[in-house]
């Protein structure tokens, strides 16, 4: 990792009563990046955003934003979306985004000029004098992104920013994170949804039961798991692939599949297989997709942890 | 600007935006004026019309019992505590109207009870094409001799204290004057001899200053102590529900990411503490106003409040005020973040609220004995101090020194309080889950 770091997080643990939620997790998210913190539900992932806002504070390691080892020093310049909701459900859209500003040490003038930009990029500029309630899931996730950058921060933390998003918000917001990745901003985010992390990050970082199992540039990483990857499109009932010769692991959807080959085994040979039983409109030999190494790594049978008496 | 102040700002704008806090902060005085005036009115209308039958087994009573409307005596009047203190509010312009008892004499010689019984039928029946009958009282036989006779008063409201009193009274005014002229003094010497002189009450302040209607003064402090208690109550809830709220929305973690604990606390603190100013200031002032520009709304209940106060208490109350709100306020604070939902934050509000009530359900002996033990020692306990000191000024003088000494404990007991809050909300704000036990609660406190 790049000396550019502008996170440091080392040997950093956390423990709720039994429960290890965070295990020895270090990590660093270089500057101008789009870094994804991957992982299952239960993983780590807000408590470690958490702990890095300064929320909670971690039992063992250190953490460094910013160059200070205190978030509290460095918090104006942080923007943070957390993961459900935290808005005030009874107060107008507009009056809290100028209080979010406000509290981040932002000017009321300029909040208020900045938020009417963003509130009609993000088409609420309608729904400004309405309360934060009144608004649909969706909606509300724009407000709270809006929150999250009123007071134009440097680093912007995202737990889980697509949650509740229709697929043109979607693409909407995925711009915007791009669009501020290029005005030189460092954005951490975190996501169980790997085709969209594809789509988006630089760096991944993949947690699991509190640990870093995989942490570098995406493409490496990708490129790590080596070229023996079969994407196949089709038509027709593609159940048999699996069974397939030379086909060591598979992950076959309706219309789609994603076979792992076995060293040696020829590509040509399983095309050929293929084509007779279904229509194939795509083939493609790649490096696995991020989903692919994910379940790899994070393995489909390890249980979810979710403890019962602590929402981590 | 400060962050804690931007917490303050929207504290306040929030709560005071609110309909319910317009509409409470704007009803609030007619309620309260309601619920002082409505009782009194009603008792002393039901003064007005009553009928008794007085059934005089001596039979020579008639001259005390007319069947006009009786004129009371000043002997009449009631004999016991209760009976003074009812009358004591129903005195005012409309007390002549309280004289209004009508009485109906039967000479009965011989046994009262038997002669008396048509009457007692009457009563029992309450048959309404009669003239309707309150009472019945029957003077025994053998009142003049008998010292350990009764009166017998029948009624269908054995709680009619203020009836009662005024009956015996009247009896017994009469059956002096009998005896007396049975040793040969006549009627208007007896009345010379059993002449009742009125006793006005008035309070005597170091600077000299002499105020009447000292009477007065108890209705006022309870007013006064209800005002320091309403808001507190209300505010201090939403104190406990918004912290809840927060932690519930997980707005918390955008303010706690945002601010130190202390900031945030502080600024919700004052925030609520301005709404709280606001909403007695204004009850203050609509108060100021109905006793300037229409005295005459306060008159038709014969009490007009303001004439009572001595205007130097308003700059305590306020002192007060804050004082008994601040500690309140940072008490259900501490509720609020240790509680993870509305339904666990509720079972802190019945016993804080007990607390909070303790000086106002001992308000009755406070404003009677202010200098008593029990109001000093009340008043010098925290968290009791605020309400129990402020009655004890509005009906007495305190010495300076327990009044410095109240203020000085208010200041000291808000700053644990508050000092407990920012430790507990830095840590309990955050801890999803369970509640902490004491234990924890402590191991909170000891940290962070």
């Amino acid at each position: 990792m790049s000396a550019d770091a502008v996170l440091w997080v080392r040997e950093v643990t956390k423990t709720f009563g039994q429960v290890r939620a965070v295990d020895r997790l270090s990590f660093a998210v270089a500057r101008g990046t789009i870094t994804g913190l991957l992982g299952r539900n239960g993983a780590g992932k807000t408590t470690t955003l958490r702990m890095i806002n300064g929320i909670f504070l971690p039992d063992a390691g250190v953490i460094e934003l910013l160059g200070a080892a205190d978030a509290a020093a460095v918090r104006d310049r942080i923007g943070y979306l957390p993961e459900e909701r935290g808005l005030y459900r009874k107060m107008r859209v507009l009056d809290q985004l100028l209080f979010l500003a406000e509290i981040k040490g932002q000017r009321p003038a300029v909040a208020r000029v900045r938020a009417e930009a963003w509130l009609k990029r993000f088409d609420l500029w309608d729904k400004r004098a309405g309360k934060l309630e009144e608004l649909s899931k969706g909606n509300q996730q724009k407000v709270q992104l809006i929150g999250a950058l009123l007071h134009d921060p440097e680093v912007v933390i995202l737990d889980e920013p697509m949650s509740g998003l229709d697929p043109i918000n979607v693409v909407l917001v995925r711009n915007i994170l791009k669009e501020l990745k290029a005005e030189g901003r460092t954005i951490l985010l975190s996501t169980h949804m790997m085709g969209e992390a594809e789509k988006l990050v630089d760096e991944i970082v993949l947690i699991h039961e509190g640990r870093a199992v995989l942490a570098g540039e995406l493409e490496q990483v990708r490129a790590s798991f080596g070229s023996n990857t079969v994407h196949l499109v089709f038509e027709g009932d593609g159940a048999f692939l699996a069974g397939l010769p030379g086909v060591a692991a598979a992950r076959v959807d309706t219309n789609a599949a994603e076979l792992r080959l076995a060293p040696g085994a020829d590509a040509q040979a399983v095309l050929t297989a293929a084509v007779a039983k279904v229509r194939i409109s795509r083939f493609e030999i790649a490096a696995p997709s991020l989903e692919e190494i994910f379940i790899d790594r994070v393995g489909a049978g390890a249980p979810e942890r979710r403890p019962a008496e602590v929402t981590v | 600007m400060s962050k804690a102040l931007v917490v303050l700002k929207r504290e306040y704008v929030e709560v005071v935006r609110k309909k319910s806090f317009i509409i409470m902060t704007l009803l609030f005085p007619f309620l309260m004026a309601a619920l002082m005036f409505v009782p009194t009115l009603l008792m002393m209308k039901g003064i007005q019309g009553k009928r008794v039958v007085v059934v005089d087994g001596t039979g020579k009573l008639q001259d005390a019992f007319g069947t006009h409307p009786t004129d009371v005596p000043p002997a009449s009047r009631p004999a016991s505590k209760a009976g003074r203190e009812l009358a004591k509010q129903a005195e005012g312009p409309q007390a002549a109207k309280v004289a209004e008892l009508t009485t109906e004499y039967v000479a009965a010689s011989g046994d009262a009870k038997s002669a008396a019984q048509p009457y007692l039928d009457r009563l029992r029946e309450n048959d309404d094409t009669r003239a309707r009958l309150d009472g019945v009282l029957v003077i025994p036989s053998d009142a003049f001799t008998d010292a350990s006779a009764k009166l017998v008063y029948y009624s269908r409201a054995a709680s009619d204290i203020m009836t009662q009193e005024r009956l015996a009274g009247m009896v017994n005014h009469a059956l002096a004057r009998g005896r007396l002229a049975g040793r040969g003094i006549d009627a208007a010497d007896a009345d010379r001899l059993l002449k009742r002189l009125d006793l006005e009450s008035v309070q005597l302040s170091k600077s000299g200053k002499e105020k009447k209607g000292g009477e007065l003064s108890f209705l006022v402090g309870f007013i006064f102590a209800a005002l320091l208690l309403f808001p507190t109550m209300i505010h201090g809830q939403e104190v406990m529900r918004g912290i809840v709220q927060e932690k519930t929305e997980r707005v918390i973690e955008i303010l706690i990411s945002s601010m130190p604990s202390f900031d945030l606390l502080s600024g919700k603190v004052a925030g609520l503490a301005l709404v709280g100013l606001t909403q007695v200031g204004a009850w203050l002032a609509m108060g100021g106003a109905m006793a300037v520009y229409s005295g005459g709304a306060a008159m038709v209940a014969g009490v007009n409040v303001f004439q009572y106060v001595d205007l130097r208490v308003i700059p305590w109350f306020f002192v007060f005020f804050l004082l008994g709100y601040l500690t309140f306020v940072c008490i259900y604070a501490v509720g609020g973040a240790i509680s993870n939902s509305e339904k666990e934050a509720q079972q802190f509000m019945g016993p804080i609220m007990m607390v909070a009530m303790v000086p106002w359900m001992l308000a009755f002996p406070i404003l009677q004995n202010p200098e008593s033990t029990l109001a000093t020692v009340l008043s010098l306990i925290p968290v009791f101090t605020p309400i129990t000191m402020f009655m004890r000024i509005i009906v007495s003088e305190p010495p300076m020194w327990q009044v410095g000494l109240s203020i000085a404990l208010s200041v000291a007991t808000i700053y644990v309080f508050f000092w407990m809050t920012a430790k507990i909300f830095r840590i309990g704000i955050l801890s999803y889950g369970k509640r902490p036990s004491p234990a924890e609660l402590w191991r909170w406190l000891k940290v962070a």
